[in-house]
């Protein structure tokens, strides 16, 4: 059952860690929508609750209350069992170090996903050619990931992330461990695959020259959406980047927060 | 606050790490029980009869508990080096909040004595258990309750057993710690699995692996067919050989193994098919070395415990006296023993008493040329009969006169044994009176000889010539009758025709070796008085323990007292108790040993390979977190593990059977192996290799459990606790 095209939906999400007398709120009540093909960014500052919120959309850990619902079914109160098979096929992570076992080739890692859900490899051939062809790591499939530059690992952390066709990808800081040109590079091809391809991509960042590339962001701050920016149809990335930046600084009341 | 994190730290890593305290405890108990050795029922028991070479046996233990010392030192080394690797993080920490490097080591030091006191006291219970039930085991099963059963807890080895243990512990601990001050605290923090992930080249690899596979089959060559060539060094070039062989044969498979991954692409799409292989690889490439060696400890625990078992096995030959006849042999002045014996303390333990009599025949009056006595037996016909006998490759070196002595075994064929006999020993043939051989018979129910007065019986030592056969000789039968249906005679002794007995039941004529001949003529009484050289003779008394006395109390015990009996009375005896305790003695002596290196190899080799499995586990557990985001379910991954574990066990061991079946070969074939015939082979080997796969199976099911274990306490949910 698909709701009027909204591919993803938070509603009211709270978390709460401690005990009782020790409560702290990491998220106090976010609700928001993805829509199909949208390259929507989350940003805020440290212990702002975007890590958390990140995390219960990935049905890493459990909501305290509200529901996360995608394709319109709660993801979040699935069991372990259901959940395994959300993971990786309907959702698709891309982490801030990658995760690659350094003990499998770059092309056994991006295939990793579709053997643990049973896919035919002989289908996913074309696709593999492809991901690697856009992605530029033709060369390094069959390198071991100690092998290979950040950049590049990455990008084939992306291809494992794309190869299942995900609903949606959810991208933990993924240039927090690149330098500045692999992280261009890697969100260039990020935004490719969603202009060309139509991907959803979710995306919690700190940098704001990374959350430029997305078509809107949510700020949030002390557990609660804070403010969001669209990015306007026309709008240059370099203009995005200047918006990004003043509401990066009115965040937390100035900038002594911020970065 | 510091002794507190001390008792803590020492009793979490008793928990959390059962494998690692397991193996503490195990070393300890391995110890106590060689040092305990001495005061087993059996050996106890031994000392009494055969007290020089059970000394000469005591004697060599220290070696023995020295050689277990050194191996189980770098047990306990590789044990205590993946427990810290575990808590490096820990470390860390420590140094990090300020702990001085010194503090930590002491720390460390301080925590591993209370591990230590409380794996000694876990160990000793064990071991004294277990050498109390080896103790127990062994003697009923060799005495039936008359090796009187003593606690084996003797305090001189469980001090050396903690003198032992502490020492290794502290020198292992030390190494370690003083590893741990060169580490960068960076080191410690963020430790992990060595990223190299070289593979090396294709041709490289299978170049390692053909030598190794060269090398391991010359090995196996040299093993089976020259094991023995000069005098026996070849066996040291096979093991080098082998060892090097199972080196180079793990390293080139271990970096092939990538291939399988790669190959099987219908598979590799299959689970967590390629992540298992993968790891499997990383496991055994990165650590090649440690993983030939377990495999060759394996090899050799394989051949030791079935040399140990074999021997063992053996054990029922010491009980098996088919041969023997009588339990005690008396010599010297006859008529007074006749008197002790009918004496009213000695008389319950008498039955079956016969004089055996015994003398070498004379010599012709005249000489042959080069005055060499000439016999006066002539056997030439019968010996002709014999030749005819022989299979035809024994009868052309007899005829061409090649053959120049004899051997006696069971692999010759019976005539060629006979033949061997008669040819040494009928020149001057020892005689026995047909009524001492008489009384024999009857003693084990046989019909008694009759003998005209113009025949003999041939007489055969069992226990130095080997029969299929105590009851009778076919061959030497089939030559009699033929010779009988034609009336003819086949022997003349003192130029009379004489006739020949059918084969009769051949014992031992004594208790145990006080005679020591092949063969006998078995004469009419009166011919021996005639033939006999008188200078020769000698007579023993021979007796048994009265078959009511052995229903009601066993054998051993009243043979115990009789024995003291007769030793006071100062006469020269023999017992069956000494034939009974020198075959104990080889039986215990030559299993002992090798059993119980068999088993330590054994559990070290699964320890050490346990121990690596967990660490990678340990090392690569992000890997693990990385599957399950994937999607990968917690079965799929414990599965991929199930697996891992049994790969990893597999690969060495496989290797392993086969050289160990070579080994096992080759020390039948050169008669290492004590195996009277080949049948009986199978379940020995059969009970060996279900012993080492029971122990391989808990081990392997022990790590898997602690690999699982492990794997849930992964977190689960990365950035947040």
């Amino acid at each position: 059952m698909v709701r009027q095209g909204k591919l993803l939906e938070v509603q009211d999400l709270q978390k709460n860690y401690g005990k009782k007398n020790n409560i702290t709120k990491a998220l106090n009540g976010v609700s928001f929508d993805v829509l199909p093909g949208e390259f929507l960014g989350i940003m805020g500052p440290s212990g702002s609750g975007k890590t958390t919120l990140l995390n219960c959309i990935a049905t890493i850990i459990k909501p305290t209350s509200g529901r996360v619902l995608l394709h319109g079914k709660n993801i979040s109160a699935f069991d372990s069992k259901d959940l395994a098979e959300y993971r990786g096929s309907r959702i698709g992570f891309l982490f801030q170090d990658f995760e690659l076992l350094d003990n499998l080739t770059g092309q056994e890692n991006i295939l990793l996903p579709l053997s643990i859900h049973g896919v035919d490899f002989a289908k996913a051939r074309a696709k593999l050619d492809e991901l690697a062809g856009f992605l530029e790591i033709t060369d390094i499939l069959h390198k071991f990931p100690s092998q290979m530059s950040g950049g590049q690992k990455q990008r084939v952390a992306a291809a494992r992330c794309f190869i299942t066709d995900p609903d949606i990808v959810l991208a933990d800081e993924p240039t927090g461990a690149l330098d500045t040109r692999s992280a261009r590079t890697l969100m260039n091809k990020l935004e490719g695959m969603n202009r060309t391809s139509g991907r959803t991509i979710l995306m919690v960042s700190h940098d704001p020259n990374a959350a430029s590339f997305c078509s809107r962001i949510l700020f949030i701050q002390d557990g609660v959406i804070f403010h969001e920016l669209r990015r306007k149809h026309d709008e240059t990335r370099e203009k995005f980047y200047e918006r990004i930046l003043q509401v990066l600084a009115q965040l937390g009341g100035g900038s002594a927060n911020v970065l | 606050m510091f002794s507190k994190l001390i008792y803590r730290n020492a009793k979490r890593s008793r928990k959390e790490n059962l494998i690692y305290f397991a193996t503490l405890v195990i070393a300890i108990a391995s110890f106590y029980i060689i040092l305990s050795l001495g005061r087993q029922d059996v050996i106890l028991f031994l000392k009494e009869f055969e007290s020089d070479s059970i000394d000469k046996l005591l004697a060599q233990m220290p070696i023995v508990y020295l050689f277990a010392l050194f191996l189980l030192f770098f047990l306990i080394l590789f044990a205590n080096r993946y427990q810290l690797n575990r808590r490096s993080k820990e470390f860390g920490l420590y140094l990090l909040l300020g702990m001085r490097k010194k503090r930590l080591v002491l720390q460390l030091l301080a925590e591993g004595f209370i591990t230590s006191i409380l794996a000694l006291i876990a160990g000793l219970l064990i071991g004294g258990f277990l050498a109390e039930i080896i103790s127990l085991t062994v003697s009923k099963l060799v005495g039936q309750g008359i090796i009187g059963h003593q606690i084996s807890l003797s305090a001189g080895a469980i001090f050396f057993t903690i003198i032992g243990f502490l020492s290794i512990q502290f020198i292992a601990l030390a190494i370690l710690g003083g590893r741990l001050f060169k580490q960068e605290v960076h080191q410690l923090l963020y430790e992990q699995m060595d990223k190299k992930q070289d593979m090396g080249h294709f041709t490289g690899n299978v170049l390692t692996l053909l030598a190794g596979a060269v090398f391991l089959g010359v090995a196996y060559w040299v093993a089976l067919y020259r094991f023995t060539d000069i005098a026996g060094l070849l066996l040291f070039v096979a093991v080098a050989l082998g060892s090097l062989g199972t080196v180079l044969f793990m390293r080139g498979f271990g970096k092939l193994l990538g291939l399988l991954a790669s190959l099987s692409k219908n598979k590799s799409t299959k689970g967590l098919h390629t992540f298992t292989v993968r790891q499997f690889q990383e496991n055994v490439a990165n650590r090649s070395t440690s993983v030939a060696v377990t495999s060759i400890l394996i090899t050799l625990s394989i051949i030791l415990i079935a040399d140990g078992a074999s021997t063992f096995i053996g054990l029922e030959s010491v009980f098996a006296r088919s041969s023997s006849v009588y339990d005690f042999t008396v010599n010297g002045d006859s008529q007074k023993i006749e008197q002790f014996l009918a004496s009213e303390k000695m008389e319950p333990y008498v039955e079956d008493l016969n004089l055996l009599k015994i003398g070498r025949m004379k010599y012709k009056d005249e000489r042959g040329e080069n005055g060499i006595p000439l016999s006066l037996v002539d056997w030439s016909a019968l010996r002709e009969q014999m030749i005819m006998a022989l299979p035809d490759n024994y009868k052309e070196q007899v005829l061409s006169g090649e053959i120049q002595s004899y051997s006696f075994s069971s692999e010759n064929p019976e005539a060629l044994n006979l033949f061997g006999v008669l040819e040494t020993d009928t020149t001057a043939p020892y005689l026995i009176p047909e009524s001492s051989y008489n009384g024999l018979l009857k003693a084990i129910g046989k019909k008694t000889l009759n003998l005209h007065s113009d025949e003999i019986a041939l007489y055969f030592n069992p226990d130095f010539m080997p029969m299929d056969n105590l009851e009778s000789m076919p061959v030497l039968d089939h030559i009699l009758e033929k010779a009988a249906k034609e009336g003819k005679s086949l022997m003349s002794i003192h130029d009379q025709a004489v006739y020949i007995h059918p084969s009769i039941p051949m014992r031992g004529l004594v208790a145990d070796r006080s005679v020591q001949i092949f063969s006998a003529f078995i004469v009419p009484d009166h011919m021996f008085e005639q033939l006999m050289n008188t200078e020769t003779y000698v007579a023993y008394w021979n007796f048994r323990i009265p078959q009511k006395l052995q229903d009601q109390e066993g054998l051993l015990k009243p043979m115990m007292e009789a024995r003291d009996l007769l030793k006071a009375s100062g006469f020269t005896f023999e017992s069956y108790l000494q034939n009974f305790g020198r075959k104990l003695f080889y039986v215990v002596a030559g299993s002992y040993a090798t059993l119980y290196m068999g088993f330590l190899f054994l559990i070290i080799a699964c320890t050490v390979l346990a121990l690596q499995f967990l660490t990678q586990v340990k090392q690569t557990g992000q890997r693990y977190v990385t599957l399950s985001m994937l999607g990968a379910k917690r079965n799929q991954m414990k599965k991929s593990i199930h697996r891992q574990v049994l790969l990893t066990f597999l690969l060495p061991v496989s290797l392993a059977c086969v050289s160990g079946a070579v080994g096992i070969r080759a020390m039948i074939a050169f008669v290492m192996i004590h195996i009277d015939d080949k049948a009986s082979l199978y379940p020995i080997a059969l009970a060996s290799a279900c012993i080492v796969i029971v122990i391989l199976g808990i081990y392997g099911v022990a790590v898997a459990r602690s690999a699982d274990h492990e794997l849930d306490k992964l977190r689960w949910k990365p950035n947040i606790e």
